[in-house]
């Protein structure tokens, strides 16, 4: 009996060290400890992506076409140096990705952030040869060319989803057709905790919503048709469900997203015959008392 | 996002912009001194090449002489004003005859351009340098590249992580008064994503501040905790900077063991095909057991 009551013991006293350790809160993926050695994968980007633009400028200055049409030409000319800047920086630091993904493949799982863990090591390098191009988009004013980076790191997505305004990691992400993506939003496929560093790919199904100032947390699942309402954060392997409205911190189930089922029904096909049934459809999330104030189509008011 | 070193733009007086336009005049001035240079140095001949293929990195090189020339000048300039009026911590009028609400927007002013100037570059470690240099106290392993952190009266100790969107802050206007008080933030610390630091807080070693919680003015946050809420409460001990078996952290992550069967594969297929395509005598006398 002794024995049965301590083993029990034993029992109880693991299942409590086991609920210290589940990881029920977020975090931030910010690098982890800047160091200046990755300075040197970023300067020979800088000078390659330079290096062309030096040319092409070396050819329009020697070319023999009047001054005067040079001049008119120049603002466009900038804008194309820009642009094949930004597409160079591109080019040259998806070479090393490659290079380096060579040398150790992006895995997901849980590592030790510390100096002789592989895992983490090439995490920081990953993120570091991003920067320069993510930020190059981000001070861009044309939004699709986020998405055009996004694609060549290697992310699924299509220029149907946006995220313009948005923090996102640039690794294990999956975006399905129609994703929105609110300003100030935050996505991370990885998250330091203490001493560990977690990654997990964070998975988003068509028309999945999210919206502004919230927080997803590596190993989220969004379903289709999913909303997430604004300020709400998402814990660690969250499997939202399809067709809900979740919101809250954590995420919690708030109502099935009727608007959804709108979209599809309704004002994908709007008729003219059928005005009528998309007020219908409109007075779904309208108290009982204040039903009398909708204006009916005749111009008069419900009693 | 737009994030940065934070700098509150409230501008008591509109005589405040002439030091601003100062600044970028004077801070530029070096860069062309540079580019001078480099033209007399390297534009010998006709057309030399040489010159274009410096060309990117020597703008490399100017950018960062810029930045740490407004740097320069921001520091002397702050320099003078505290000789006028020393900037102190306390709560003060926000009233433009209040001398100390006047010379915080007078520092705020001035801090603008080189802070802005050192986020306009995609590595962090210029911005370190202007936190270290406007005298925040920090270390250069930390990462506050990524949030709102005000540029005074602030202190780091090693590993700080802040959190995309975070805001760390000393000073706030509270209705019609100014608070300035030092926030220090130790060791080890994990600030989550949106999270909101008030002045006065002091956190101690290895806590971690879940994901939009908030603090208090003047609240202090007991070392080893992870926090959570608005105003931030203890949620559980933190014992992520202990050694853990991983198996136990594997639970929360789900299915751990699938995950790296998967991502093994991937590289035992490498492997193999690199195998077989170097020992072709062994495919040879496979194929010839299997006829047989």
């Amino acid at each position: 009996m002794n024995e049965k009551i301590e083993n029990e013991k034993k029992d109880t006293e693991n299942e409590e060290d086991d609920s210290e350790f589940i990881i029920d809160f977020t975090t931030s993926s910010a690098i982890n400890k800047v160091s200046l050695k990755f300075l040197v994968v970023y300067i020979p980007i800088f000078w390659f992506s330079g290096l062309v633009i030096a040319t092409f400028w070396y050819g329009y200055t020697i070319s023999p076409v009047h001054w005067i049409i040079k001049l008119l030409f120049l603002p466009l000319i900038l804008l194309g140096f820009t642009f094949a800047f930004i597409f160079s920086c591109f080019f040259f630091s998806k070479l090393l990705l490659i290079f380096i993904n060579l040398i150790h493949l992006p895995k997901e799982g849980i590592f030790r952030t510390e100096k002789g863990d592989t895992d983490f090591e090439f995490w920081r390098l990953r993120t570091e040869i991003k920067k320069i191009t993510l930020w190059l988009i981000r001070n861009w004013p044309l939004p699709w060319i986020d998405v055009v980076a996004f694609r060549w790191f290697g992310i699924k997505m299509d220029f149907s989803s946006h995220l313009n305004d948005a923090w996102c990691d640039a690794e294990f992400i999956s975006f399905g057709k129609n994703v929105t993506v609110g300003q100030g939003a935050v996505i991370m496929s990885s998250m330091v905790v203490g001493n560990y560093l977690i990654i997990k790919k964070i998975r988003f199904d068509d028309y999945a919503l999210i919206g502004g100032q919230s927080t997803i947390a590596p190993g989220t699942h969004f379903g289709e048709d999913t909303v997430l309402g604004a300020v709400s954060v998402t814990t660690l392997n969250q499997d939202l469900e399809d067709g809900w409205i979740y919101s809250g911190i954590p995420a919690r189930k708030l109502k099935p997203n009727k608007y959804a089922e709108m979209r599809r029904d309704t004002i994908h096909k709007v008729d003219v015959d059928e005005r009528a049934k998309v007020e219908i459809e409109h007075e779904v999330n309208i108290d009982d008392d204040k039903k009398h104030l909708i204006k009916r189509d005749d111009g008069g008011v419900n009693e | 996002m737009r994030v940065g070193p934070f700098c509150a733009s409230v501008l008591v007086k509109k005589k405040y912009l002439i030091l601003y336009i100062f600044l970028i005049w004077i801070s530029l001035l070096p860069a062309i001194l540079e580019i001078w240079w480099y033209w007399q140095m390297l534009w010998v001949q006709e057309r030399p090449l040489h010159f274009y293929v410096f060309l990117p990195l020597f703008l490399f090189v100017i950018y960062v002489s810029t930045v740490l020339a407004a740097i320069f000048f921001t520091k002397i300039l702050l320099l003078i004003i505290s000789i006028f009026h020393k900037a102190r911590e306390g709560t003060f009028l926000r009233d433009p005859a209040d001398k100390d609400y006047r010379y915080w927007s007078l520092r705020n002013t001035i801090k603008k351009w080189p802070t802005w100037l050192a986020h306009k570059f995609p590595f962090p470690f210029l911005d370190n340098i202007c936190f270290k240099l406007l005298g925040v106290k920090t270390k250069f392993s930390n990462s506050l590249f990524e949030g709102w952190v005000d540029t005074e009266f602030m202190e780091f100790g090693k590993n700080v992580v802040v959190g995309q969107g975070a805001i760390v802050q000393s000073s706030v206007i509270i209705g019609n008064l100014l608070i300035i008080r030092k926030t220090v933030i130790e060791e080890n610390v994990r600030v989550g994503a949106h999270v909101i630091i008030m002045p006065g807080t002091h956190i101690g070693k290895n806590c971690i501040l879940n994901t939009w919680s908030s603090t208090m003015v003047g609240q202090k946050l007991e070392e080893g905790w992870i926090y959570n809420g608005g105003p931030a409460k203890k949620f559980k001990k933190n014992r992520f900077f202990e050694d853990i078996p991983i198996e136990k952290l594997a639970k929360a992550i789900g299915d751990m063991d699938g995950l790296l069967k998967k991502y093994d594969e991937t590289y035992v297929k490498r492997t193999l095909k690199k195998r077989k395509s170097l020992s072709r005598k062994d495919k040879e006398e496979n194929s010839k057991e299997e006829k047989e």
